[in-house]
Protein backbone atom coordinates (compact mmCIF):
# COMPACT_ATOMS: atom_id res chain seq x y z
CA UNK A 1 0.00 0.00 0.00
CA UNK A 2 1.16 3.24 -0.60
CA UNK A 3 2.37 4.81 2.57
CA UNK A 4 1.16 9.01 2.86
CA UNK A 5 2.97 11.13 4.72
CA UNK A 6 1.81 14.13 6.44
CA UNK A 7 2.54 16.40 3.56
CA UNK A 8 0.13 14.09 0.84
CA UNK A 9 -2.48 15.16 4.35
CA UNK A 10 -2.28 18.95 3.62
CA UNK A 11 -2.95 18.77 0.19
CA UNK A 12 -6.60 18.95 -1.03
CA UNK A 13 -7.17 15.97 -3.11
CA UNK A 14 -7.56 17.19 -7.27
CA UNK A 15 -9.24 15.44 -10.02
CA UNK A 16 -6.99 13.73 -12.41
CA UNK A 17 -8.84 13.72 -15.50
CA UNK A 18 -8.64 10.58 -17.73
CA UNK A 19 -9.75 9.86 -21.20
CA UNK A 20 -13.26 9.20 -20.24
CA UNK A 21 -13.67 12.22 -18.08
CA UNK A 22 -11.42 15.08 -19.60
CA UNK A 23 -14.35 16.48 -21.49
CA UNK A 24 -16.86 16.73 -18.73
CA UNK A 25 -13.52 18.49 -17.07
CA UNK A 26 -13.26 21.08 -19.82
CA UNK A 27 -16.50 21.85 -19.65
CA UNK A 28 -16.73 23.00 -16.11
CA UNK A 29 -13.94 25.29 -17.29
CA UNK A 30 -16.96 27.19 -18.88
CA UNK A 31 -19.54 26.61 -16.45
CA UNK A 32 -21.14 23.89 -18.04
CA UNK A 33 -22.16 20.12 -16.41
CA UNK A 34 -21.47 17.95 -19.01
CA UNK A 35 -23.70 14.76 -19.30
CA UNK A 36 -23.53 11.79 -21.07
CA UNK A 37 -26.80 10.89 -23.53
CA UNK A 38 -26.93 7.57 -25.14
CA UNK A 39 -28.08 7.92 -28.81
CA UNK A 40 -29.28 4.37 -28.39
CA UNK A 41 -31.25 3.90 -25.31
CA UNK A 42 -31.51 7.36 -24.08
CA UNK A 43 -29.98 6.66 -20.61
CA UNK A 44 -28.43 9.79 -18.99
CA UNK A 45 -25.06 9.13 -16.90
CA UNK A 46 -22.98 11.01 -14.47
CA UNK A 47 -20.32 9.92 -14.61
CA UNK A 48 -18.25 10.12 -17.70
CA UNK A 49 -17.66 6.77 -19.85
CA UNK A 50 -16.61 4.96 -22.77
CA UNK A 51 -19.63 3.57 -22.98
CA UNK A 52 -23.18 3.53 -21.73
CA UNK A 53 -23.96 1.50 -18.50
CA UNK A 54 -27.46 0.52 -19.14
CA UNK A 55 -26.71 -0.96 -23.37
CA UNK A 56 -22.97 -0.61 -23.60
CA UNK A 57 -23.89 1.59 -26.68
CA UNK A 58 -20.86 4.08 -27.33
CA UNK A 59 -22.74 6.59 -29.30
CA UNK A 60 -22.69 8.96 -26.10
CA UNK A 61 -23.13 12.82 -26.67
CA UNK A 62 -22.70 15.05 -24.14
CA UNK A 63 -25.20 17.62 -23.47
CA UNK A 64 -24.94 20.48 -20.84
CA UNK A 65 -26.86 19.84 -17.53
CA UNK A 66 -30.24 22.26 -16.98
CA UNK A 67 -28.11 22.70 -13.28
CA UNK A 68 -31.11 22.14 -11.28
CA UNK A 69 -31.46 19.49 -8.89
CA UNK A 70 -33.01 18.14 -5.25
CA UNK A 71 -30.86 17.06 -2.48
CA UNK A 72 -31.22 13.04 -2.36
CA UNK A 73 -29.51 13.02 0.91
CA UNK A 74 -26.70 15.36 2.97
CA UNK A 75 -23.60 15.04 5.70
CA UNK A 76 -22.89 18.26 7.61
CA UNK A 77 -18.95 17.38 7.98
CA UNK A 78 -17.49 18.97 11.13
CA UNK A 79 -14.28 16.73 11.81
CA UNK A 80 -12.47 17.40 8.67
CA UNK A 81 -11.27 14.50 6.64
CA UNK A 82 -7.93 15.96 7.64
CA UNK A 83 -6.07 19.06 7.72
CA UNK A 84 -6.84 19.88 4.37
CA UNK A 85 -10.66 20.79 4.70
CA UNK A 86 -9.78 21.76 8.51
CA UNK A 87 -10.32 25.27 7.72
CA UNK A 88 -13.33 24.38 5.44
CA UNK A 89 -15.56 22.87 8.51
CA UNK A 90 -18.07 23.16 9.40
CA UNK A 91 -19.16 22.16 5.18
CA UNK A 92 -21.64 19.97 3.70
CA UNK A 93 -21.07 17.16 1.63
CA UNK A 94 -24.33 16.72 -1.07
CA UNK A 95 -25.54 13.41 -2.89
CA UNK A 96 -28.00 15.79 -5.25
CA UNK A 97 -30.40 14.17 -7.82
CA UNK A 98 -30.02 16.06 -11.08
CA UNK A 99 -33.32 17.19 -12.81
CA UNK A 100 -32.23 14.83 -15.67
CA UNK A 101 -31.83 11.58 -13.34
CA UNK A 102 -28.15 10.86 -12.40
CA UNK A 103 -26.88 11.84 -9.25
CA UNK A 104 -23.78 13.09 -8.04
CA UNK A 105 -21.36 14.03 -4.86
CA UNK A 106 -21.01 17.88 -4.72
CA UNK A 107 -20.70 20.67 -1.76
CA UNK A 108 -22.92 23.47 -0.61
CA UNK A 109 -21.97 26.62 -1.39
CA UNK A 110 -22.22 28.53 1.68
CA UNK A 111 -22.22 27.93 5.41
CA UNK A 112 -26.28 28.39 6.42
CA UNK A 113 -27.36 24.82 6.80
CA UNK A 114 -30.85 26.11 8.55
CA UNK A 115 -32.75 24.94 5.18
CA UNK A 116 -30.62 22.06 4.51
CA UNK A 117 -33.11 19.27 4.27
CA UNK A 118 -33.49 16.34 1.84
CA UNK A 119 -35.46 17.03 -1.15
CA UNK A 120 -34.80 21.02 -1.21
CA UNK A 121 -34.34 22.44 -4.48
CA UNK A 122 -30.59 23.19 -5.45
CA UNK A 123 -28.56 24.69 -8.33
CA UNK A 124 -25.34 24.42 -9.84
CA UNK A 125 -22.16 26.87 -9.60
CA UNK A 126 -18.97 26.36 -10.63
CA UNK A 127 -16.27 27.10 -8.22
CA UNK A 128 -12.43 27.64 -9.41
CA UNK A 129 -10.19 25.91 -7.53
CA UNK A 130 -7.06 26.71 -9.58
CA UNK A 131 -6.66 27.20 -13.89
CA UNK A 132 -6.95 23.94 -14.64
CA UNK A 133 -9.99 22.47 -12.23
CA UNK A 134 -13.38 24.10 -11.69
CA UNK A 135 -15.39 21.46 -9.61
CA UNK A 136 -19.20 21.50 -9.49
CA UNK A 137 -21.19 22.95 -6.45
CA UNK A 138 -24.68 23.87 -5.61
CA UNK A 139 -26.00 26.25 -3.87
CA UNK A 140 -30.34 26.41 -2.34
CA UNK A 141 -32.48 27.39 -4.48
CA UNK A 142 -34.38 30.28 -1.98
CA UNK A 143 -38.21 29.40 -3.06
CA UNK A 144 -39.43 32.73 -2.04
CA UNK A 145 -37.35 34.27 -4.93
CA UNK A 146 -39.40 32.12 -7.71
CA UNK B 1 -29.53 -24.18 -12.81
CA UNK B 2 -28.66 -24.40 -8.66
CA UNK B 3 -25.82 -25.40 -8.56
CA UNK B 4 -25.64 -28.53 -5.69
CA UNK B 5 -21.85 -28.37 -5.43
CA UNK B 6 -22.04 -25.80 -2.88
CA UNK B 7 -19.64 -25.38 0.46
CA UNK B 8 -21.79 -26.31 3.06
CA UNK B 9 -20.36 -28.76 5.75
CA UNK B 10 -17.05 -29.06 3.65
CA UNK B 11 -14.89 -26.73 5.06
CA UNK B 12 -14.28 -25.79 9.01
CA UNK B 13 -12.69 -23.09 10.88
CA UNK B 14 -10.21 -25.21 13.33
CA UNK B 15 -8.28 -22.40 14.85
CA UNK B 16 -8.54 -18.55 15.87
CA UNK B 17 -6.01 -16.13 17.05
CA UNK B 18 -5.37 -12.75 18.41
CA UNK B 19 -3.24 -10.11 19.05
CA UNK B 20 -3.28 -7.73 21.86
CA UNK B 21 -5.66 -5.06 20.33
CA UNK B 22 -6.69 -1.43 21.69
CA UNK B 23 -3.68 0.59 22.19
CA UNK B 24 -0.55 -1.49 21.31
CA UNK B 25 2.34 0.72 20.42
CA UNK B 26 5.60 -0.40 18.67
CA UNK B 27 4.21 -3.68 16.95
CA UNK B 28 4.21 -3.09 12.99
CA UNK B 29 1.48 -4.68 11.30
CA UNK B 30 2.93 -7.68 10.17
CA UNK B 31 4.10 -8.49 13.89
CA UNK B 32 0.87 -8.41 15.13
CA UNK B 33 -0.72 -10.37 12.57
CA UNK B 34 1.95 -12.94 12.88
CA UNK B 35 1.59 -13.31 16.63
CA UNK B 36 -2.23 -13.80 15.95
CA UNK B 37 -1.34 -16.30 13.32
CA UNK B 38 0.91 -18.22 15.92
CA UNK B 39 -1.88 -18.14 18.45
CA UNK B 40 -4.41 -19.59 15.96
CA UNK B 41 -1.91 -22.33 15.26
CA UNK B 42 -1.10 -23.23 18.51
CA UNK B 43 -5.10 -22.41 19.27
CA UNK B 44 -5.64 -25.76 16.48
CA UNK B 45 -2.84 -27.69 18.06
CA UNK B 46 -0.88 -27.60 14.55
CA UNK B 47 2.22 -26.85 13.24
CA UNK B 48 2.86 -23.73 10.58
CA UNK B 49 4.32 -26.38 8.34
CA UNK B 50 0.46 -27.88 8.01
CA UNK B 51 -0.84 -24.39 6.26
CA UNK B 52 -0.66 -24.54 2.38
CA UNK B 53 -2.46 -21.21 1.67
CA UNK B 54 -2.29 -17.74 3.19
CA UNK B 55 -5.03 -14.98 2.71
CA UNK B 56 -4.84 -11.83 3.82
CA UNK B 57 -6.33 -7.73 3.55
CA UNK B 58 -3.61 -5.21 3.49
CA UNK B 59 -2.32 -3.08 6.37
CA UNK B 60 -2.79 0.87 6.00
CA UNK B 61 0.44 1.51 8.06
CA UNK B 62 2.45 -1.18 6.14
CA UNK B 63 3.98 -0.53 2.99
CA UNK B 64 3.99 -4.24 1.30
CA UNK B 65 1.34 -4.57 -1.43
CA UNK B 66 1.33 -8.37 -1.35
CA UNK B 67 1.02 -8.70 2.67
CA UNK B 68 -0.24 -12.29 2.30
CA UNK B 69 3.39 -13.22 0.62
CA UNK B 70 4.97 -10.54 2.72
CA UNK B 71 3.12 -12.52 5.94
CA UNK B 72 4.37 -16.16 4.39
CA UNK B 73 8.39 -15.29 4.37
CA UNK B 74 7.41 -13.17 7.99
CA UNK B 75 6.72 -16.78 9.36
CA UNK B 76 9.12 -18.90 7.13
CA UNK B 77 6.36 -20.38 5.61
CA UNK B 78 6.00 -21.19 1.47
CA UNK B 79 2.48 -21.15 0.09
CA UNK B 80 0.96 -23.06 -2.59
CA UNK B 81 -2.09 -20.88 -2.79
CA UNK B 82 -2.06 -16.95 -1.60
CA UNK B 83 -3.47 -13.68 -2.25
CA UNK B 84 -3.86 -10.46 -0.40
CA UNK B 85 -7.80 -9.19 -0.92
CA UNK B 86 -9.02 -5.67 -1.12
CA UNK B 87 -12.97 -5.29 -0.82
CA UNK B 88 -12.55 -2.90 1.85
CA UNK B 89 -14.81 -3.91 5.09
CA UNK B 90 -15.99 -7.15 3.69
CA UNK B 91 -12.54 -8.82 2.98
CA UNK B 92 -12.88 -10.73 6.22
CA UNK B 93 -15.96 -12.49 5.07
CA UNK B 94 -14.97 -12.44 1.64
CA UNK B 95 -11.53 -14.27 2.69
CA UNK B 96 -13.13 -16.98 4.50
CA UNK B 97 -15.69 -17.63 1.70
CA UNK B 98 -12.59 -17.43 -0.90
CA UNK B 99 -10.55 -19.73 1.55
CA UNK B 100 -13.42 -22.21 1.81
CA UNK B 101 -14.21 -22.31 -1.83
CA UNK B 102 -10.05 -22.90 -2.53
CA UNK B 103 -10.33 -25.62 -0.07
CA UNK B 104 -13.24 -27.50 -1.41
CA UNK B 105 -11.59 -27.20 -5.07
CA UNK B 106 -8.57 -28.48 -3.96
CA UNK B 107 -6.25 -25.39 -4.42
CA UNK B 108 -5.56 -25.68 -0.87
CA UNK B 109 -5.82 -27.96 1.93
CA UNK B 110 -5.54 -25.73 5.04
CA UNK B 111 -5.82 -21.75 4.59
CA UNK B 112 -4.41 -19.31 7.30
CA UNK B 113 -7.51 -16.28 6.71
CA UNK B 114 -4.99 -13.42 8.73
CA UNK B 115 -5.37 -9.75 8.52
CA UNK B 116 -3.96 -6.88 11.25
CA UNK B 117 -2.74 -3.36 11.34
CA UNK B 118 -1.58 -0.40 13.77
CA UNK B 119 -4.03 2.50 12.52
CA UNK B 120 -4.16 3.72 16.23
CA UNK B 121 -0.56 4.07 17.18
CA UNK B 122 1.29 3.10 13.93
CA UNK B 123 0.13 6.39 11.92
CA UNK B 124 -1.34 9.77 13.19
CA UNK B 125 -5.05 10.01 13.08
CA UNK B 126 -4.64 12.33 10.08
CA UNK B 127 -2.92 10.08 8.32
CA UNK B 128 -5.03 7.19 9.22
CA UNK B 129 -8.43 9.21 8.30
CA UNK B 130 -6.92 10.24 4.81
CA UNK B 131 -6.13 6.80 4.02
CA UNK B 132 -9.30 5.64 4.70
CA UNK B 133 -10.64 8.35 2.36
CA UNK B 134 -8.38 7.32 -0.22
CA UNK B 135 -10.55 4.73 -1.08
CA UNK B 136 -12.99 6.96 -1.83
CA UNK B 137 -12.98 7.84 -6.25
CA UNK B 138 -10.43 11.11 -6.73
CA UNK B 139 -12.20 12.91 -9.53
CA UNK B 140 -15.31 12.28 -8.37
CA UNK B 141 -16.02 12.10 -4.44
CA UNK B 142 -12.58 13.40 -2.96
CA UNK B 143 -12.72 16.23 -4.18
CA UNK B 144 -15.69 17.61 -2.07
CA UNK B 145 -13.80 16.95 1.25
CA UNK B 146 -16.35 13.34 1.72
CA UNK B 147 -14.41 11.71 4.49
CA UNK B 148 -15.13 7.90 4.89
CA UNK B 149 -18.39 8.85 7.68
CA UNK B 150 -20.05 11.04 5.08
CA UNK B 151 -21.32 7.87 2.60
CA UNK B 152 -22.54 6.10 5.56
CA UNK B 153 -23.86 9.39 7.36
CA UNK B 154 -25.93 10.16 4.24
CA UNK B 155 -27.38 6.52 4.08
CA UNK B 156 -28.09 7.31 7.87
CA UNK B 157 -30.05 10.73 6.99
CA UNK B 158 -32.18 8.85 4.64
CA UNK B 159 -33.09 6.26 6.76
CA UNK B 160 -34.19 8.71 9.13
CA UNK B 161 -35.93 10.73 6.36
CA UNK B 162 -38.21 7.86 5.07
CA UNK B 163 -38.98 5.56 8.09
CA UNK B 164 -38.96 7.89 11.11
CA UNK B 165 -35.69 6.78 12.73
CA UNK B 166 -34.19 8.48 15.42
CA UNK B 167 -30.91 9.38 16.78
CA UNK B 168 -31.84 8.11 20.38
CA UNK B 169 -32.59 4.65 17.96
CA UNK B 170 -29.13 4.63 16.34
CA UNK B 171 -27.32 5.57 20.03
CA UNK B 172 -29.12 2.18 21.44
CA UNK B 173 -26.97 0.39 19.09
CA UNK B 174 -23.29 2.22 20.59
CA UNK B 175 -25.31 1.48 24.34
CA UNK B 176 -25.84 -2.02 23.97
CA UNK B 177 -22.49 -2.56 22.38
CA UNK B 178 -20.70 -1.07 24.63
CA UNK B 179 -22.46 -3.13 27.54
CA UNK B 180 -21.16 -6.42 26.06
CA UNK B 181 -17.72 -5.08 25.48
CA UNK B 182 -17.72 -4.44 29.41
CA UNK B 183 -17.68 -8.32 29.71
CA UNK B 184 -15.55 -9.03 26.98
CA UNK B 185 -11.68 -9.12 28.22
CA UNK B 186 -9.54 -6.60 25.99
CA UNK B 187 -11.79 -4.50 25.15
CA UNK B 188 -10.74 -1.00 23.90
CA UNK B 189 -13.97 0.73 25.87
CA UNK B 190 -15.46 -0.92 28.72
CA UNK B 191 -17.16 2.65 30.63
CA UNK B 192 -20.56 1.64 30.11
CA UNK B 193 -22.40 4.77 28.21
CA UNK B 194 -25.82 5.84 28.31
CA UNK B 195 -27.79 7.49 25.51
CA UNK B 196 -27.78 10.89 26.43
CA UNK B 197 -23.66 9.84 26.37
CA UNK B 198 -23.81 9.49 22.62
CA UNK B 199 -26.41 12.08 21.83
CA UNK B 200 -24.04 14.70 24.05
CA UNK B 201 -20.51 13.63 22.20
CA UNK B 202 -19.47 15.79 19.18
CA UNK B 203 -20.81 15.89 15.87
CA UNK B 204 -18.35 14.05 13.25
CA UNK B 205 -20.89 14.00 9.81
CA UNK B 206 -23.97 14.82 10.52
CA UNK B 207 -26.18 12.37 11.46
CA UNK B 208 -23.49 10.73 13.22
CA UNK B 209 -21.70 12.21 16.59
CA UNK B 210 -18.14 10.45 17.78
CA UNK B 211 -19.73 7.75 19.74
CA UNK B 212 -21.67 6.70 16.65
CA UNK B 213 -18.48 6.19 15.06
CA UNK B 214 -16.60 3.03 15.27
CA UNK B 215 -12.97 3.26 17.08
CA UNK B 216 -9.55 3.15 15.91
CA UNK B 217 -7.44 0.73 17.22
CA UNK B 218 -4.47 -1.61 16.91
CA UNK B 219 -4.72 -4.97 16.43
CA UNK B 220 -4.74 -8.59 14.55
CA UNK B 221 -6.81 -11.77 14.71
CA UNK B 222 -6.37 -14.77 12.39
CA UNK B 223 -8.35 -17.84 11.10
CA UNK B 224 -7.51 -21.40 10.06
CA UNK B 225 -9.60 -23.10 7.76
CA UNK B 226 -9.27 -26.74 6.61
CA UNK B 227 -11.81 -29.46 5.28
CA UNK B 228 -14.08 -31.46 6.93
CA UNK B 229 -12.58 -34.45 6.11
CA UNK B 230 -9.10 -33.28 8.46
CA UNK B 231 -11.17 -30.99 11.19
CA UNK B 232 -11.29 -33.39 14.08
CA UNK B 233 -7.95 -34.01 14.11
CA UNK B 234 -7.04 -30.58 15.40
CA UNK B 235 -7.27 -29.49 19.41
CA UNK B 236 -10.74 -27.64 19.04
CA UNK B 237 -14.32 -28.34 18.03
CA UNK B 238 -14.20 -27.42 14.62
CA UNK B 239 -17.36 -24.89 13.34
CA UNK B 240 -18.45 -25.32 9.78
CA UNK B 241 -19.24 -22.86 6.93
CA UNK B 242 -22.47 -23.68 6.18
CA UNK B 243 -22.89 -20.84 3.55
CA UNK B 244 -21.46 -17.76 2.00
CA UNK B 245 -22.76 -15.21 -0.48
CA UNK B 246 -21.40 -11.72 -1.49
CA UNK B 247 -22.71 -8.52 -3.75
CA UNK B 248 -21.57 -6.04 -5.06
CA UNK B 249 -24.06 -3.26 -6.72
CA UNK B 250 -21.85 -0.43 -7.01
CA UNK B 251 -18.49 1.71 -6.35
CA UNK B 252 -19.76 5.09 -6.27
CA UNK B 253 -22.26 6.01 -3.75
CA UNK B 254 -24.25 8.47 -5.87
CA UNK B 255 -24.94 5.14 -7.96
CA UNK B 256 -26.52 2.92 -5.29
CA UNK B 257 -29.45 2.24 -6.33
CA UNK B 258 -31.23 2.62 -3.17
CA UNK B 259 -29.73 4.61 -0.64
CA UNK B 260 -31.91 2.79 2.63
CA UNK B 261 -31.50 -1.43 0.72
CA UNK B 262 -27.82 -2.65 0.15
CA UNK B 263 -26.62 -5.71 -1.45
CA UNK B 264 -26.70 -7.32 2.21
CA UNK B 265 -30.26 -8.44 0.83
CA UNK B 266 -28.98 -10.70 -1.98
CA UNK B 267 -25.37 -11.43 -0.13
CA UNK B 268 -27.16 -12.94 2.98
CA UNK B 269 -30.44 -14.71 1.00
CA UNK B 270 -27.48 -16.46 -1.09
CA UNK B 271 -25.91 -17.58 2.34
CA UNK B 272 -29.09 -18.80 4.37
CA UNK B 273 -30.09 -20.46 0.60
CA UNK B 274 -26.59 -22.60 0.72
CA UNK B 275 -26.95 -23.26 4.34
CA UNK B 276 -30.34 -24.58 4.29
CA UNK B 277 -31.47 -21.61 6.97
CA UNK B 278 -33.61 -18.52 7.57
CA UNK B 279 -32.79 -15.73 9.72
CA UNK B 280 -34.97 -16.87 12.72
CA UNK B 281 -32.34 -20.34 12.89
CA UNK B 282 -29.29 -17.55 13.48
CA UNK B 283 -28.94 -17.80 17.46
CA UNK B 284 -25.80 -15.16 17.07
CA UNK B 285 -24.59 -12.83 14.94
CA UNK B 286 -21.43 -10.50 14.02
CA UNK B 287 -22.53 -7.41 12.11
CA UNK B 288 -20.21 -5.21 11.02
CA UNK B 289 -20.72 -1.71 13.04
CA UNK B 290 -18.40 0.98 11.09
CA UNK B 291 -21.42 3.31 12.42
CA UNK B 292 -24.56 2.43 14.64
CA UNK B 293 -26.95 3.12 11.92
CA UNK B 294 -24.94 0.61 9.49
CA UNK B 295 -26.02 -1.97 11.90
CA UNK B 296 -30.05 -0.71 11.94
CA UNK B 297 -30.13 -0.92 8.30
CA UNK B 298 -28.05 -4.40 8.29
CA UNK B 299 -30.55 -6.02 10.88
CA UNK B 300 -33.15 -5.27 8.40
CA UNK B 301 -31.40 -6.34 5.22
CA UNK B 302 -30.41 -9.29 6.46
CA UNK B 303 -33.97 -10.43 7.44
CA UNK B 304 -33.95 -10.11 11.28
CA UNK B 305 -36.85 -7.48 11.09
CA UNK B 306 -38.67 -6.44 8.79
CA UNK B 307 -37.25 -2.71 6.31
CA UNK B 308 -37.51 0.27 8.34
CA UNK B 309 -38.00 -1.44 11.90
CA UNK B 310 -34.73 -1.67 13.34
CA UNK B 311 -35.31 1.52 15.23
CA UNK B 312 -37.66 0.23 17.02
CA UNK B 313 -36.10 -3.43 17.27
CA UNK B 314 -33.41 -2.27 18.91
CA UNK B 315 -34.60 -0.27 21.66
CA UNK B 316 -36.61 -3.59 22.47
CA UNK B 317 -33.92 -5.17 22.91
CA UNK B 318 -33.69 -7.50 20.49
CA UNK B 319 -30.02 -7.19 20.04
CA UNK B 320 -28.65 -8.54 22.57
CA UNK B 321 -29.33 -11.11 25.49
CA UNK B 322 -32.75 -12.68 25.51
CA UNK B 323 -33.69 -10.39 22.32
CA UNK B 324 -34.15 -12.30 19.35
CA UNK B 325 -30.70 -11.75 17.95
CA UNK B 326 -27.42 -11.20 20.41
CA UNK B 327 -25.01 -8.82 17.91
CA UNK B 328 -21.66 -8.15 18.61
CA UNK B 329 -20.96 -10.18 22.02
CA UNK B 330 -17.37 -9.14 22.04
CA UNK B 331 -18.42 -5.43 21.74
CA UNK B 332 -17.96 -4.94 17.90
CA UNK B 333 -15.66 -2.07 16.33
CA UNK B 334 -17.76 0.53 18.62
CA UNK B 335 -16.36 -0.57 21.32
CA UNK B 336 -14.29 -4.03 20.79
CA UNK B 337 -11.29 -2.66 18.47
CA UNK B 338 -11.53 -1.23 14.68
CA UNK B 339 -7.53 -1.86 13.01
CA UNK B 340 -9.48 -0.82 10.21
CA UNK B 341 -9.32 -3.93 7.25
CA UNK B 342 -9.12 -6.25 10.38
CA UNK B 343 -11.76 -5.22 12.63
CA UNK B 344 -14.42 -7.53 10.76
CA UNK B 345 -11.86 -10.78 11.45
CA UNK B 346 -12.92 -9.52 15.53
CA UNK B 347 -16.43 -10.85 14.35
CA UNK B 348 -15.63 -14.03 13.15
CA UNK B 349 -13.53 -15.24 16.30
CA UNK B 350 -16.06 -13.90 18.44
CA UNK B 351 -18.95 -15.97 16.69
CA UNK B 352 -16.46 -18.92 16.28
CA UNK B 353 -16.22 -18.83 20.27
CA UNK B 354 -19.71 -18.51 21.00
CA UNK B 355 -20.37 -21.61 18.91
CA UNK B 356 -17.66 -23.46 20.94
CA UNK B 357 -18.97 -22.35 23.91
CA UNK B 358 -16.36 -20.75 25.39
CA UNK B 359 -17.80 -17.38 26.22
CA UNK B 360 -17.99 -17.38 30.02
CA UNK B 361 -20.17 -14.67 31.19
CA UNK B 362 -21.46 -13.68 27.58
CA UNK B 363 -22.17 -16.93 26.21
CA UNK B 364 -25.50 -16.94 24.04
CA UNK B 365 -27.11 -19.85 25.34
CA UNK B 366 -26.97 -23.37 23.31
CA UNK B 367 -26.16 -21.32 20.02
CA UNK B 368 -25.55 -23.66 17.10
CA UNK B 369 -25.91 -21.53 14.01
CA UNK B 370 -24.18 -18.02 13.83
CA UNK B 371 -23.95 -15.08 10.65
CA UNK B 372 -20.89 -12.82 10.26
CA UNK B 373 -21.78 -9.77 7.91
CA UNK B 374 -19.34 -7.95 6.81
CA UNK B 375 -19.42 -4.86 4.65
CA UNK B 376 -18.02 -1.77 3.18
CA UNK B 377 -17.21 1.43 1.17
CA UNK B 378 -20.42 3.03 2.32
CA UNK B 379 -22.14 -0.55 1.38
CA UNK B 380 -20.51 -1.16 -1.96
CA UNK B 381 -19.36 -4.26 -0.81
CA UNK B 382 -21.34 -7.36 1.11
CA UNK B 383 -19.94 -10.78 2.42
CA UNK B 384 -22.29 -13.01 4.77
CA UNK B 385 -21.56 -16.33 6.12
CA UNK B 386 -23.30 -18.88 7.77
CA UNK B 387 -21.03 -20.99 10.66
CA UNK B 388 -22.52 -23.86 12.35
CA UNK B 389 -21.75 -26.81 15.36
CA UNK B 390 -21.20 -30.23 13.91
CA UNK B 391 -24.40 -31.14 15.21
CA UNK B 392 -26.18 -28.75 12.58
CA UNK B 393 -24.49 -30.89 10.03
Amino acid sequence: MKQLTEEDTIQKPLPIADSDSHAMWEGLKKGELLLQHCEDCGHVQYYQQGLCRICQSKKLVHRAASGRGIIHSYSVVHRSPGPAFRDDVPYAVLLVELEEGPRMISSLLGKDFTHLAIDSPVAMKTMKISEQVFLPCFELVNLADK
Amino acid sequence: MRNKNTLRGKVAIVGIGQSPSGRVPGRSPLDLTADASLKALADAGMDKSQLDGVLTGNAYASSFHRFSVALSEYLNIQPSYSNTLQVSGATAGAAVNTAAAAICSGLADTVLVACGDSLLTGMTPDLAIRAMTESRDQQYEMPFGIPVANTFAMTAHRHMKEFGTTSEQMAQVAVTFRQHASRTPGAQKTDLISIDDVLASKMVSSPYRKLDCSLISDGAAALILTSAEKAYEYNQEPIFILGGGEYYSHEHIFLMPNLTETGAVQSAQKAYQMAGVSPLDIDVAGIYDCFTGTVLMMLEDLGFCKKGEAGPFVEAGEITYGGCIPTNTHGGMLSYAHPGIPAAWFHFTEVVRQLRGNCGERQVKDAEVGLVHTLGAGFSTHATTVLGKGSTL
